[in-house]
């Protein structure tokens, strides 16, 4: 589609190119998105393998004082080896500790001190907010941050924040030493943590937070500013506080709870291509990185490099969905004879069509949930380039759960895999009893029957279903990404609905807790049988996990569960809105 | 192809109305869910109106066909059930036939007979037999040799003659002679028992590997019930209330019946195939182990090459006269009754030696042992041995420059020398040949092909070791190596985490046995070694190992394929279903891909698809798929292609052959 305009004429060859070829230049800027994310990825992948292994890092010598206090504190508990049971108790208390401690102080933020007090949270807000931001989902049934103190914020949100990747690397750590031991235990859960803490996450999101700033994001505590805008007689309040270390930790952490309601679309969180593109570097970090660490890990670069392979597949098929879904827009607008030039609605001008698509599939490929754009604004194409990847429990995850969460994926195709050639269930030369496909299984089942189940229930509820005020496969799109985005600790929203209501707090609240936590147990279960089990000598007659078959089989498995758990879903939301755009398309013309 | 034998069908169709049972259902959730949605569906057919169903009369004739498919799909299932257990049933029949009450001639401790029933004997217990009296129980043979007809286990018509130390069954036929035997098994746990047990455990227990199947499939058709029911109500809210039998179709049609209706056929098949091999496998696992094996140690001797080796030449040294040789050769090899001994023999009257049994009568012989690796006889005043070359050497501490020659030549072809030494003098060479089993090099190639490891182990030294070796294919070989030697490759293997598999027959083999993953031993072996192994072979062919480890995978594969093959099926169902239940949402026509009109006839044409494919796969699970031996990465990618990719497409073509077949038929709904 060409845009008839003087301001596309340009006398080089190449910028006219680009310029009149906006589907060329839209891809073009896809990939770019994705090799600068993976160029960084594989950077940190280095040191992220050096975690995975246990070997010191650049940051060792800095954050060894740290680990070595805390873990003095700790006592004892910092230097058992660690079990299962010990293990899941150990992160469950401290998540439970640092939750309560957080709905505590959200509920008791009037009372602190030099700060401005607002009108009290109803219960179940706070619940959602901290349970949301405890499991890494940071969905937002607020407006931030015109509900919570600068105290709530920088102490106890960004506290969670924090929390939560770390808690997940930890555990994901202890996955890794499952596969790789043979010594029959898991590690130490604080110590791993505090690893997480002062050798992964606090020294990038340092570094980060000075770049965000130098790139133009504030950073301050002075109070709301008071704007008079143009054309207006009106005065707005425009709130400031600490955005860049907020913003930092959101990214880094795949969080993706936005300082400001309109999260990155913002322009003091997200105000330019620069820290549009940094911002999605920085949420694709440590997943991205971590995925690509695996061939290090296990002494086999074909399987990295597989495993990076499958889930950037999905990555750019979906970012490419996304992006010409929104290119080509609403067909019947077109229809009209009108000069279109996509669907910008609820898109940044100053980011762009392909940026902002781009940015929200790799927002929802990750488990950060940030947006760039206003994703009830999506055509119903765009829409599924945005939904694929939630409804596959996020490809990529979320720090720490990127590893767990794929390799549900991998147990599982390792077991069919090695059926069809004629071996016993194995993975990794290990092999997999029905106790590691039990919970295999059980992981694998867990996402869609989150999203399946409380779908079907609030369908039939009258009561809950008031608020919505767009079309009817509107409605379902919107539920099903609702409870998707939680189910996945995804956290990026369309919502079109009143979301701040006791049912959908509570019932968020417990899909996250589950999707969470539950994922990450049966995981560890797994990785607790597998500790005790002897490796075998790297066969030839085995599966290689590496290969291009096995590659190939592992992409299927994870398009067909998530294709055969979701269809008829999609098939009445989305796809039901974009058959309605095409047949009125076909209609006017 | 699998064939059903017509006797059988009755008790067949028993089992298979029998399997309607909801509890013998519960071993199967798929198959419990498909029972219960066939209740259901004769309730709604009944009652439309509780259902809020449409009953018009196309509706109905919809209605009654939905109850025949799903009625239909429980009896193929436990029909595949039955007529796998069926298959099982003969053999345990005809095992227990064979283990009729005989007689026994018990020898108690004064020496004194008595006749005993054959249940009555213990472990320890010593019996005779005479020519033509059954064995009365398993054992070992303490006296005596005679020819022993196993037919009725092993099938194989020739009698095998037994010797010292061999194993017999019980319910065998000794034909000749007179045997002592040492009971070595209490009642009820004889090789027949054993084998009664194993066959009802095989239908009765699931492997590990079923298990971890089931369980998985369990979580997959909860996936698909939940789906199901998440549909009604996101229908209902769009304000298209959906027929419930349609709905109850589509379940079916997603919930994995094909490989739920096949998986214990395929388990059952794999124990009943590996009978007919006539090898009897302790449990299900140890077929399932085989297909996991990474290296295989093969004996050189009966499994690589024929038996025993076969004279070709003889050598006599200088100063000897090659006749004379030839006599002395015929003298020492007269006694030996290995085939070894008898192609000297042979080879020598050629030469035109020959010799009266009356001048035999004055030599001892000496039989071959693993120990001194030589035989021979002793008479009056000569002694004439022949033997491993570097046994005789250090034996008698003399060397011969020519012997030695000839030797290293006869090896440099792959023979085995046999030098012969007279009155503690090298008097020649004896030159024998290995003759390589007919097939085996194919059989060594197509093991190899799987990434097996192949390892040789033989009391032959280095040269001929790796003659036959290169021959034969063999990745790797132990040469002059002893029972203990065995032990220790299987243990070596074993550290490297390898799963392993031999064949064993004598005493000596019985640790290796019991620490390799797979032991096959040798019926004729002796009873610690067969007790030591988790196969024991009938018919004495080593090779039959390959078979195994081929059996095992083939089990492993059809329940891939056949479980990869059900969920790629699950996509055309959706694309033939969906459209059909909201056909009142004409915007999503563009998902009826094959382009169905009629929408009730559109479900039926799915659902008897998803019948049918049960009964036309039937034979697939029984007789396993097929496949090349290749890589895994070889296999993985045709199984993916055929199974996976065929399985996804395959169905979009059967469904609408289905659905022009009824329009055609003249079905109007």
């Amino acid at each position: 589609m060409t845009v008839p305009s003087s301001l596309n004429q340009s006398s080089s060859f190449w910028v006219n190119l680009f310029l009149q070829n906006r589907e060329l230049s839209g891809f073009i800027i896809v990939l770019i998105y994705l090799l600068v994310a993976s160029i960084l990825a594989y950077i940190l992948s280095n040191h992220i393998a050096r975690i995975y292994r246990g070997e010191p890092t650049v940051f060792s010598r800095y954050a060894k004082p740290f680990i070595d206090f805390f873990e003095k504190m700790l006592g004892p508990v910092a230097k058992k080896k660690m079990k299962l049971r010990d293990y899941v108790l150990s992160f469950v208390f401290f998540n439970l500790v640092a939750g309560v401690v957080a709905i505590l102080a959200i509920y008791f933020q009037n009372y602190v001190p030099f700060n401005h007090a607002f009108a009290a949270n109803n219960f179940s807000l706070i619940i959602n907010t901290v349970v949301s931001f405890l499991t890494n989902t940071n969905l937002q049934h607020y407006s931030n941050p015109l509900r919570f103190t600068y105290f709530s914020q920088t102490f106890v949100l960004i506290g969670l924040m924090y929390i939560g990747p770390a808690t997940a690397f930890a555990v994901s750590m202890a996955f890794i030493r499952g596969i790789n031991t043979e010594e029959g235990h898991l590690g130490n859960f604080f110590h791993d943590l505090l690893v997480s803490f002062f050798e992964l996450i606090i020294p990038l999101s340092l570094i980060l937070t000075v770049v965000l700033i130098v790139a133009g994001i504030p950073e301050t505590t002075m109070y709301y500013l008071t704007v008079h805008p143009l054309f207006s007689g009106s005065t707005v309040n425009l709130p400031l506080g600490p955005v860049s270390s907020w913003e930092s930790i959101k990214n880094l952490g795949t969080n993706g709870g936005g300082f400001y309601g309109a999260n990155a679309g913002f322009p003091l969180e997200n105000p330019n291509w620069f820290t549009n593109i940094l911002e999605f570097s920085a949420f694709t970090l440590i997943p991205l990185a971590s995925i690509m660490s695996l061939g290090k890990v296990f002494s086999s670069r074909s399987f990295g490099r597989m495993l990076y392979m499958v889930v950037m597949g999905i990555f750019l098929f979906s970012a490419l969905v996304a992006f010409f879904g929104e290119y080509i827009g609403i067909p019947s607008f077109s229809g009209l004879g009108m000069a279109y030039t996509g669907n910008m609605v609820g898109k940044e001008t100053a980011i762009g069509l392909a940026s902002s698509t781009t940015f929200g599939v790799g927002a929802t490929m990750t488990s950060t949930g940030a947006a760039d754009a206003l994703l009830a604004a999506y055509t119903p194409t765009g829409m599924l380039g945005i939904i694929i990847p939630l409804l596959m429990n996020d490809p990529l995850g979320g720090v720490g759960t990127s590893v767990l969460n794929l390799f549900t994926f991998v147990i599982f195709t390792a077991f069919i895999a090695s059926l069809m050639v004629g071996r016993l269930p194995e993975m990794m030369r290990i092999k997999l009893g029905s106790k590691e496909i039990k919970y295999s299984t059980l992981s694998l089942v867990t996402h869609p029957l989150l999203v399946l189940i409380p779908l079907g229930v609030t369908f039939t509820l009258s009561f809950v279903m008031t608020s919505f005020s767009n079309p009817a496969p509107f409605r379902v799109t919107a539920l099903l990404y609702e409870f998707g985005t939680s189910a996945a600790n995804n956290g990026s929203e369309i919502g079109t609905f009143l979301t701040n209501q006791d049912y959908f707090n509570y019932l968020d609240a417990l899909i996250m807790l589950i999707g969470r936590y539950f994922i990450m147990i049966f995981q560890l279960v797994i990785a607790q049988s597998l500790a005790g089990k002897s490796p075998r000598s790297e066969g030839e007659n085995a599966v290689r996990l590496g290969s291009p078959a096995f590659g190939f089989t592992l992409f299927a498995v994870m398009i067909v569960v998530g294709v055969l758990s979701f269809f008829p879903v999609l098939a009445l939301g989305p796809l039901l809105s974009l058959a309605k755009d095409f047949n009125l398309f076909i209609w006017r013309v | 192809m699998f064939r059903i034998n017509v006797a059988q069908i009755p008790s067949i169709l028993k089992t298979t109305m029998l399997q309607f049972n909801p509890v013998s259902e519960l071993r199967n959730p798929v198959m419990l869910l498909t029972e219960v949605a066939f209740v259901l569906s004769i309730f709604m057919a009944i009652f439309p109106g509780s259902f809020s169903l449409p009953a018009t009369a196309s509706y109905e004739e919809f209605y009654l066909s939905v109850i025949v498919m799903l009625f239909l799909t429980l009896l193929f299932a436990n029909f595949s059930y039955a007529v796998s257990e069926g298959k099982s049933r003969t053999i345990v029949e005809s095992l227990k036939k064979m283990r009729k009450e005989t007689i026994a001639r018990k020898i108690s401790d004064d020496g004194t007979e008595s006749i005993v029933p054959s249940s009555s004997l213990r472990k320890g217990d010593i019996v005779n037999v005479g020519a033509g009296e059954e064995i009365p129980s398993d054992g070992e043979v303490l006296e005596g040799s005679g020819f022993v007809m196993e037919s009725n286990i092993t099938g194989e018509s020739r009698p095998s003659l037994k010797l010292v130390g061999d194993g017999v069954t019980g319910s065998t036929l000794l034909t000749t002679d007179h045997l002592r035997i040492r009971v070595t098994s209490d009642p009820g746990e004889t090789f027949i028992d054993k084998m009664i047990e194993l066959v009802n455990a095989a239908t009765r227990e699931k492997t590990p590997n079923e298990v971890a199947l089931t369980i998985f499939l369990a979580g997959l058709t909860l996936i698909f019930l939940i789906v199901t029911a998440s549909l009604f109500s996101l229908s209902l809210f769009l304000g298209n209330a959906p027929n419930l039998m349609v709905l109850m179709v589509l379940l079916i049609c997603l919930i994995p019946t094909t490989i739920g209706a096949l998986l214990s056929a395929i388990g059952i098949a794999s124990i009943n195939r590996i009978s007919k091999y006539n090898i009897m496998a302790k449990s299900g696992k140890a077929v399932e182990n085989a297909g996991d094996i990474d290296t295989v140690i093969l004996d050189k001797t009966g499994t690589i090459t024929m038996g025993e080796r076969e004279a070709r030449k003889f050598y006599s040294v200088p100063g000897v006269d090659q006749k004379e040789f030839a006599l002395d050769c015929l003298k020492c090899s007269l006694p030996d009754l290995t085939r070894e001994g008898i192609s000297i023999a042979k080879l020598a009257k050629s030469y035109g030696a020959s010799v009266s049994e009356q001048e035999m009568s004055g030599y001892e012989f000496k039989a071959f042992s693993a120990e001194t690796k030589s035989s021979g006889i002793t008479g009056e005043n000569e002694t004439i041995i022949k033997g491993a070359l570097k046994a005789l050497e250090e034996r008698f501490g003399i060397r011969d420059q020519y012997v030695e020659g000839v030797c290293k030549e006869i090896s440099s072809r792959g023979g085995t020398a046999l030098p012969v030494i007279k009155n503690g003098r090298f008097i020649g060479v004896i030159e024998l040949i290995d003759i390589l089993k007919p097939g085996i090099r194919e059989r060594i190639n197509s093991i190899r092909e799987m990434d097996i490891k192949t390892i040789m182990c033989t009391g032959d030294d280095e040269i001929t070791a790796q003659q036959i070796s290169q021959e034969s294919g063999i990745d790797e070989f132990v040469a002059n190596s002893t029972p203990m030697d065995k032990y220790q490759v299987v243990l070596r293997e074993k550290e490297n985490s390898k799963m392993v598999a031999m064949v064993g027959d004598g005493t000596n083999d019985a640790p290796a046995l019991a620490k390799a993953d797979v032991g096959l031993a040798m019926n004729s072996g002796t009873p610690a070694a067969k007790e030591a192994a988790n196969m024991v072979d009938l018919d004495n062919d080593p090779t039959k190992l390959l078979d195994v480890i081929f059996l095992g995978k083939q089990v492993l594969i059809t329940r891939g394929a056949l479980t990869t093959f059900s969920f790629a099926n699950d996509i055309s169902k959706y694309f033939v279903i969906i459209p059909a239940m909201f056909s009142s949402f004409a915007v999503l026509n563009f998902l009826n891909v094959l382009d169905l009109t009629n929408p009730i006839l559109a479900v039926t044409a799915a659902l008897i698809y998803n019948t049918v494919i049960i009964i036309a796969l039937l034979p697939l699970a029984i007789r396993g798929v097929s496949f090349r031996p290749s890589s895994a990465n070889e296999l993985l990618k045709r199984n993916m292609m055929l199974y996976g990719i065929g399985g996804a497409i395959f169905p979009f073509l059967a469904i609408k052959v289905i659905y022009m077949l009824l329009i055609l038929g003249g079905v109007a709904w």
